[in-house]
């Protein structure tokens, strides 16, 4: 109720001091009356899209195809929590033209459908980027714009646009009627000056109903988000469960303690952070390790997605600690 | 693309408190905001004509011009039994049906009519994305109601596709032998059975899975294909026509989309969500010119119309071919 109290507050401000100079006088219209007012709305539309679409991008996660926005020149993605489904997953993703860039998901919001993924090619960048609606300036009645992946990435036609308007407001959600479709999750909401508004969530089974995460559900977490954290539980993605995590090495214990890697297995956490069979492992989240059981305990404590230090003797003769995030078992 | 789609959650009513909400007039599509679309309502009115078969609207047409030449979608018109058309406030109910192209979907009609206001067309298709359309929406005896939105997506080609033949097949070492049939597909009613391999699908040798995913990628529902299998030795030919694929989980949120959806040589795609009775009146631009014809609903969020250019072209093939004038 607290968050409802401020909202109302908001609205009830006099327009001049939230300093909007360059808010569209239309959006203060109740609706739009004349040609004129018809022809603001397109040419704000018209001029803000190529920016917001370049910004734009297609997310392949696992199985799924899903949408996002880059927010940050070094390849920031916002998105829905039940698109990126996890923390430390690998994410392909897919720009307006095509190019293909690697990334991996960082934190999400389980109960409020938001999340975040970042470009970690070495490669590319600097990326284009949207700004945020950071001050909450949007208010009912808004005319809004949407874009998306509908139905997964498809070179010839590009994102899709849809117009409509801010048509229902509470705490955690906007309501829009720009229509959204599978594919278009994660994917922007914008107000007419290509401010990103909100991310595409949900939809009602009328045809007009299609739900959006607000910006300040995500600024409210952004730290938390940025840090790769799991907030919440549920519905939009579920908690990865204890013993879900997956490292990829099978270690014999040495005479002189620590365990000595026997195996790494192809494509696995151990694999990418660059262990290597001979190596010896030393340390595991500052627990000195000397049986096997240990590790396979320790490993039955974590989920997938849990980040793991390890104090590694290399085969090199040189010690390294080495930071990485459990697979999915 | 193979990945699959990441369905959205469908929200029950009535969970949220605490809303702001925007009474119904005020939103894109409530009366409020379209009538501020009045003029172009009024082209609705005129230039635009409602399909019937008998009392039963089925869809909408583009009068083409003053003398009762109207184009609509062909395929909502098979098996109408009754065709009439409705102009403005008047009802005709002796329809000519011309003749059709199958490559667009449409048909061209004849009404006895003198002095219809053709639609007029808009210079051009190109126009930004953004740019607000004007489209059919539901209408009443007397009155052509106008649905709003903007052009969405790239101009381009659809390919065909969503034909499927009702089969699910098996590679055994170098033959593709049918494994199992949907009682009701094309296949079966064609005459083929489990265990039959097949040899040809319209010509091409089939030798794996692949062959068969190549050469049916782009056939388009309601169309046959030519199929040669072996039956105990014995080469069997059979004509199955093929029915629309299964239906993914966007079709059955998207509520009534057109049939015929895809393999159209060109389209402007626009975001107004009109069911499939909504199809095939004009689409037209802020100053009421005809940017295209509405041609199909391809789901929620999707609509297509064939571009103005590409349709004058067509009326005048269609006339030519067809008319005896």
């Amino acid at each position: 109720m607290k968050a409802f109290t401020m909202f109302l507050l908001t609205a009830m401000l006099p327009l001049g001091a939230m300093a909007q100079e360059d808010r569209l006088y239309v959006n203060d219209k109740k609706v739009p009356e004349n040609l004129q007012d018809l022809e603001a709305i397109q040419s704000a539309l018209i001029k803000a899209l190529p920016h917001a679409r370049k910004a734009t991008v297609c997310l392949e996660i696992a199985e799924g195809s899903g949408s996002g926005v880059i927010v940050s020149p070094e390849g920031l993605i916002l998105t829905a929590a039940h698109v990126s489904g996890g923390v430390g997953r690998k994410v392909k993703v897919i720009m307006e033209d095509g190019t293909e860039h690697d990334g991996e998901s960082l934190g999400l919001v389980s109960n409020t459908d938001a999340a975040m993924v970042k470009i970690t090619d070495s490669k590319g960048g600097p990326y284009p980027f949207v700004e945020l609606d950071r001050n909450d300036q949007t208010r009912l009645g808004d005319w809004v714009f949407a874009l998306g992946h509908s139905g997964g990435f498809d070179k010839a036609r590009g994102s899709v646009l849809r117009l409509g308007r801010l048509v229902r407001i509470s705490p955690s959600t906007f309501q829009s009627d720009c229509s959204l479709i599978g594919g278009d999750s994660g994917g922007p909401l914008f107000d007419l000056n290509g401010k990103l508004i909100g991310i595409h969530s949900r939809v009602g089974t009328n045809l007009p109903v299609n739900m959006h995460v607000p910006m300040s559900e995500f600024t409210a977490h952004w730290d938390e988000m940025l840090a790769s954290q799991f907030l919440g539980d549920g519905p939009f993605a579920e908690r990865p469960k204890k013993g879900s995590g997956f490292l990829g090495v099978a270690a014999e214990p040495r005479p002189e303690g620590g365990l000595s890697v026997t195996k790494v297995g192809r494509e696995s956490p151990a694999e990418e952070a660059g262990i290597e069979e001979g190596d010896v492992i030393l340390k595991f989240n500052d627990t000195e390790l000397t049986t096997k059981d240990q590790l396979v305990e320790l490993l039955d404590e974590m989920a997938a997605g849990d980040p793991l230090q390890l104090e590694m003797l290399r085969k090199n003769g040189k010690e390294e600690t080495l930071k990485l995030r459990l697979g999915e078992r | 693309m193979n990945a699959k789609l990441i369905p959205f959650i469908l929200l029950l009513a009535g969970s949220l408190q605490a809303a702001q909400t925007l009474e119904t007039a005020n939103r894109r599509n409530g009366n409020s905001v379209v009538a501020a679309f009045e003029m172009q309502r009024q082209v609705l009115q005129t230039s635009s004509a409602v399909i019937l078969d008998k009392r039963a609207e089925i869809g909408y047409g583009v009068v083409i011009s003053a003398d009762g030449y109207i184009l609509a979608k062909a395929s909502e018109l098979v098996g109408v039994s009754n065709l009439w058309v409705r102009v403005d406030t008047d009802l005709y109910r002796e329809v000519k049906l011309l003749g059709t192209d199958e490559d667009w979907d449409v048909a061209l009609l004849k009404i006895e009519a003198t002095d219809l206001t053709p639609v007029s067309y808009a210079p051009s298709s190109d126009v930004p994305q953004g740019t607000w359309v004007v489209a059919n929406g539901a209408t009443s005896l007397k009155a052509r109601r106008a649905l709003v939105g903007i052009i969405s997506a790239k101009t381009r080609t659809i390919p065909d596709g969503g034909g499927n033949l009702g089969i699910s097949i098996q590679e055994k070492s170098g033959a593709v032998i049918i494994e199992d049939l949907d009682p009701k597909g094309g296949a079966s009613l064609a005459g083929l059975k489990k265990d039959d391999q097949i040899v040809e699908i319209d010509g091409h040798q089939i030798g794996s899975f692949d062959d068969v995913v190549e050469v049916m990628k782009e056939r388009r529902a309601g169309t046959a294909v030519k199929m040669m299998v072996l039956r105990d030795g014995k080469e069997i030919t059979a004509e199955p026509l093929l029915k629309p694929g299964p239906l993914t989980r966007n079709d059955t949120m998207s509520g009534a989309f057109s049939q015929r959806r895809s393999g159209f040589p060109r389209v402007l795609q626009h975001d107004i969500i009109a069911n499939k009775e909504m199809i095939g009146g004009p689409l037209l631009d802020l100053q009421g010119r005809c940017l295209g014809m509405n041609i199909a609903r391809a789901n929620r969020a999707e609509s297509y119309a064939i571009p103005v250019e590409d349709l004058k072209k067509l009326a005048e093939r269609l006339m030519k071919q067809y008319s005896n004038g």
